[in-house]
């Protein structure tokens, strides 16, 4: 199987895997009858017909929770990922463009940045911050910036050079016009690669966050689940494990994966020259 | 209406011609307006192109065209040609001023001898013995054996009947000798005997010599002064060696070029269009629509023999115009703690139509100025003018940008140039898409008709391939079609072909020039290469280390040099063992004559 092909077929199964997630998480009062913050049910219930996943510790139904916890996923990278580009083409792009002073304390804070360890960093000031979903959020997006600012400005730098850009203004092409002619389509695809790939990782910190107990505790997410499960002390014992652990787990893993592939898969469509060299 | 070369003389002048006009039919004006003065024993050559009204004004001289075809004044020896009874035409003719005609045409039926003897029998009635004698005496002094007079026109070659012919002029000791294309038809070595022979009689028998040739160098030889006509009025005057070393008017600019001389390394350069048909004779300047220069001034408004440039020229301009011209460029490059000078006080002038070639090593500083040139890097000194307007090293406004856009850079790596992202249609269209006016019809067109003039296929697959799946030369040509686009009156080339393999820095040469000329751009080519340079470009500027060393026309540069980096310059030039040697045999001859 030739790399593109191989490609297209990653592109084709991420966007599958997606949007199943998108759709669970679009239609997910309609797929649950219960409502996932209501105890519905008697406390560690296996699955029945009425909870097709069973009951947590409390009493909610586990199905209804990971169905729920699709939108706060989806919603956790979404937002995570622009910000975190929003913020990199800022600090990353901007200052490489117009140069000088700006340029120059840029690329330095971005230098600090990247030395800082992202988890534990993640870890600290998120517990400092607070409980609330948006500074998770902001947390996240916050450690996102440097690595995506580093590669956007390389880029930014590069282009900046071309032969390209001082024929264009050769022609009359103003700021304006070089930045939306050429400067744009060459740092989309940067752009758009590094929010898929973002957004797969937010929502894998998210949880991560979550199950650590950073964060809403009252709120609905998979990490959430996981918190819960795993601080349940039998849960490996009776098999409660296979319908309170794995789902949400599992939920969280094919999203970040399916995130991936499609980073991975849209790498191509981007570049056409390595289209048409393989 | 005097000439600028002599003081203004009416009783002296030998020949006084004032507004000749002349008109055949209804619609041909052969002759539209041509005045000058010779004095006795001056020499005048004639030149133009077929139909441009030599010849017709040579047979005015002589009364053979009168009124009512011709209309002005023409005075031989005093006496008013135009108009004047046959008694009058008689007595100047062959005394004072005689013609030898375009082709020496005899009579077939009668020998050569009696031909050459006939003006001194009509006139003095001179014996036939007497007179044979005297055809002989003659004959010698044209270098024709004289036992060739007793034969018949056909059995003579051309060059002997040339010879014959200018016998017979030479009959009667006139003061004015016009010759009416002498060398035209003849081999080479013929025709340096006959412009050597007439030389020496002239110099000898002290006789004024008008030439009419549509030959150039021949003509140069044989006369003081030269008078350029186009389309049957004269668009320059003047010293020969200021008209042909520098030719200010643009026609005689393209005629210079236009011949194939050894002195030239050159290729030849062709005047774009055509000479205009007489009924048809373009209002207003009558060359504008061939001139690289035109301007709507040069359609609306008849330009008059002026004096400009110390000869008299016939343009609104005075002859061609300044393109670019940078004065004193100076700059800096600062490198941490020390300061490199890459262009110390360098001035250059390229003027419309022009190819001027920047010559130097690496390093020294030539694409440093290619880039100031085109506005992209700004000089810490001086200033770069195109025609008279100064160019702003910023470039805000619209006034700057539409200046800006009459320049074009074609830079050496076609790979960096040219967006990896945009097809081959995109790319050539990007300065229109700038530009922004004309629709989106009218823009395909011109990128079609463009990649058509560079040798690129205008429609098809082609247009939608990116630079990835074109080969070097390919690409440049499609960096050259899309810097062409805009019509841009200067391009500057920085090392256009440094990194394409032989066959395409030819073809990318070829077309370059060819795109020069049809459109009338000045050109800078920027290389390190004396002999890719020499073939293209009118005249080198040689930069070393950020000065300018010499500067010159391209034969004289590249052939001579005076400079150091120029002579090591040369040396490093690619060439055949054997072909240097046959070209240095060639110099050698040359030089020695």
């Amino acid at each position: 199987m030739s790399s593109a092909t191989h490609r297209s077929r990653l592109l084709h199964v991420g966007l599958t895997l997606l949007g199943v997630v998108v759709l669970v998480a679009v239609f997910a009062p309609l797929l649950s009858s219960h409502d996932p913050k209501a105890i519905s049910g008697p406390a560690l219930e296996s699955p029945s017909a009425r909870h097709w996943l069973g009951t947590d510790n409390p009493g909610h139904d586990i199905f209804t929770q990971a169905v729920f916890g699709a939108r706060v996923s989806l919603a956790v990278g979404f937002i995570a990922g622009s910000l975190t580009m929003l913020a990199a083409i800022l600090v990353g792009v901007l200052p490489a463009l117009t140069g000088g002073f700006a340029d120059r304390s840029a690329s330095r804070a971005v230098v600090v940045l990247l030395a800082l360890p992202g988890l534990p960093l993640i870890v600290l000031i998120g517990s400092l911050a607070g409980d609330s979903r948006l500074s998770v959020i902001s947390v996240i997006a916050f450690i996102g910036i440097a690595p995506n600012a580093r590669i956007l400005r390389a880029q930014a730098l590069t282009l900046r050079q071309r032969g390209y850009i001082t024929a264009a203004r050769g022609f009359g092409g103003g700021p304006m016009y070089v930045l939306r002619r050429h400067l744009v389509p060459g740092l989309a695809p940067l752009v758009v690669v590094g929010f898929v790939n973002w957004a797969g990782l937010a929502i894998g910190l998210e949880a991560g966050l979550a199950f650590l107990g950073v964060g809403d505790p009252t709120g609905v997410s998979w990490g959430l689940m996981l918190n819960r499960a795993l601080n349940e002390q039998s849960i490996y014992f009776s098999g409660m494990w296979t319908w309170w652990v794995l789902p949400p787990g599992l939920a969280i893993a094919l999203t970040v994966l399916g995130f991936t592939f499609v980073g991975v898969g849209l790498e191509p469509t981007f570049n056409p020259r390595w289209l048409r060299a393989t | 209406m005097g000439c600028g070369a002599q003081p203004p003389s009416d009783v002296s002048a030998l020949v006084e011609v004032d507004e000749l006009r002349v008109r055949f039919g209804a619609d041909v004006e052969a002759v539209r307006g041509v005045s000058f003065s010779l004095d006795a024993g001056d020499t005048l050559a004639i030149v133009g192109e077929s139909g441009s009204g030599k010849s017709t004004l040579a047979h005015c001289l002589v009364g053979l065209i009168q009124p009512p075809e011709a209309s002005g004044s023409v005075q031989v020896g005093g006496h008013e040609m135009l108009g004047a009874d046959p008694a009058t035409l008689r007595s100047v003719r062959w005394s004072t001023a005689a013609i030898a005609l375009q082709g020496a045409p005899f009579n077939p039926v009668a020998t050569v001898g009696a031909q050459v003897a006939e003006p001194l029998r009509d006139r003095f009635r001179t014996s036939r013995s007497k007179a044979r004698r005297q055809a002989s005496a003659l004959a010698e002094e044209v270098a024709l054996d004289p036992s060739l007079l007793d034969r018949y026109p056909h059995q003579l070659s051309g060059g002997e009947r040339r010879r014959a012919a200018l016998a017979m002029a030479l009959a009667l000791d006139p003061q004015l000798v016009i010759l009416d294309e002498p060398t035209a038809g003849l081999d080479s070595a013929t025709r340096r005997d006959v412009v050597a022979r007439v030389r020496a009689l002239a110099d000898q028998r002290g006789f004024a010599l008008i030439v009419i040739s549509h030959d150039l160098p021949d003509a140069a030889q044989l006369a003081e002064r030269v008078m350029v006509l186009y389309a049957g009025e004269a668009v320059e005057l003047g010293d020969t060696r200021r008209v042909i070393g520098e030719p200010a008017h643009p026609y005689s600019w393209a005629l210079v070029g236009a011949y194939p001389v050894m002195s030239t390394t050159k290729d030849l350069r062709p005047i774009r269009g055509r000479a205009p048909d007489p009924r048809l004779v373009p209002p207003g300047c009558a060359f504008h629509p061939r001139c690289t220069q035109a301007e709507s001034v040069c359609r609306e408004s008849h330009p008059d023999l002026v004096e400009s440039r110390r000869r008299l020229v016939a343009c609104h301009f005075g002859g061609l115009k300044e393109l670019l011209r940078a004065i004193g460029i100076s700059k800096f490059f600062h490198g941490g703690d020390h300061e490199v000078q890459a262009l110390d006080q360098v001035s250059l002038t390229v003027n419309e139509g022009e190819s001027v070639g920047l010559i130097g090593p690496s390093g020294s500083g030539k694409s440093t100025l290619a880039r100031i040139l085109t506005g992209h890097l700004a000089p810490d000194s001086g200033r770069v003018l195109l025609g008279d307007v100064e160019l702003e090293a910023s470039w805000r406004g619209g006034a700057a940008r539409s200046l800006r856009r009459r320049i074009q850079l074609v830079m050496q790596d076609p790979n960096d140039a040219l967006s990896p992202r945009l097809t081959v249609e995109e790319l050539v269209r990007e300065p229109l898409d700038v530009d922004a006016v004309l629709d989106s019809e009218a823009r395909r067109g011109a990128v079609a008709e463009m990649l058509d003039s560079v040798g690129l296929p205008c429609s098809g697959p082609f247009l939608d391939a990116r630079i990835h799946e074109l080969s070097g030369g390919q690409m440049q040509r499609v960096a050259l079609a899309r810097a062409l686009v805009l019509r841009p009156k200067l391009l500057v080339a920085d090392e256009p072909t440094a990194m394409l393999d032989a066959s395409e820095q030819a073809r990318m040469l070829t077309v370059l020039r060819e795109r020069q000329i049809e459109m009338g751009l000045g050109l800078v080519l920027v290389s390190h290469d004396m002999a890719v340079v020499r073939k293209v470009v009118d005249r080198i500027v040689v930069i070393d280390h950020g000065r300018v060393v010499e500067e010159g026309p391209s034969q004289q540069v590249s052939v001579v040099p005076s400079s150091l980096a120029a002579r090591r310059l040369v040396e490093a030039a690619p060439a055949f063992v054997a072909l240097t040697e046959l070209t240095d045999r060639q110099h050698c001859d040359e030089r020695s004559t």
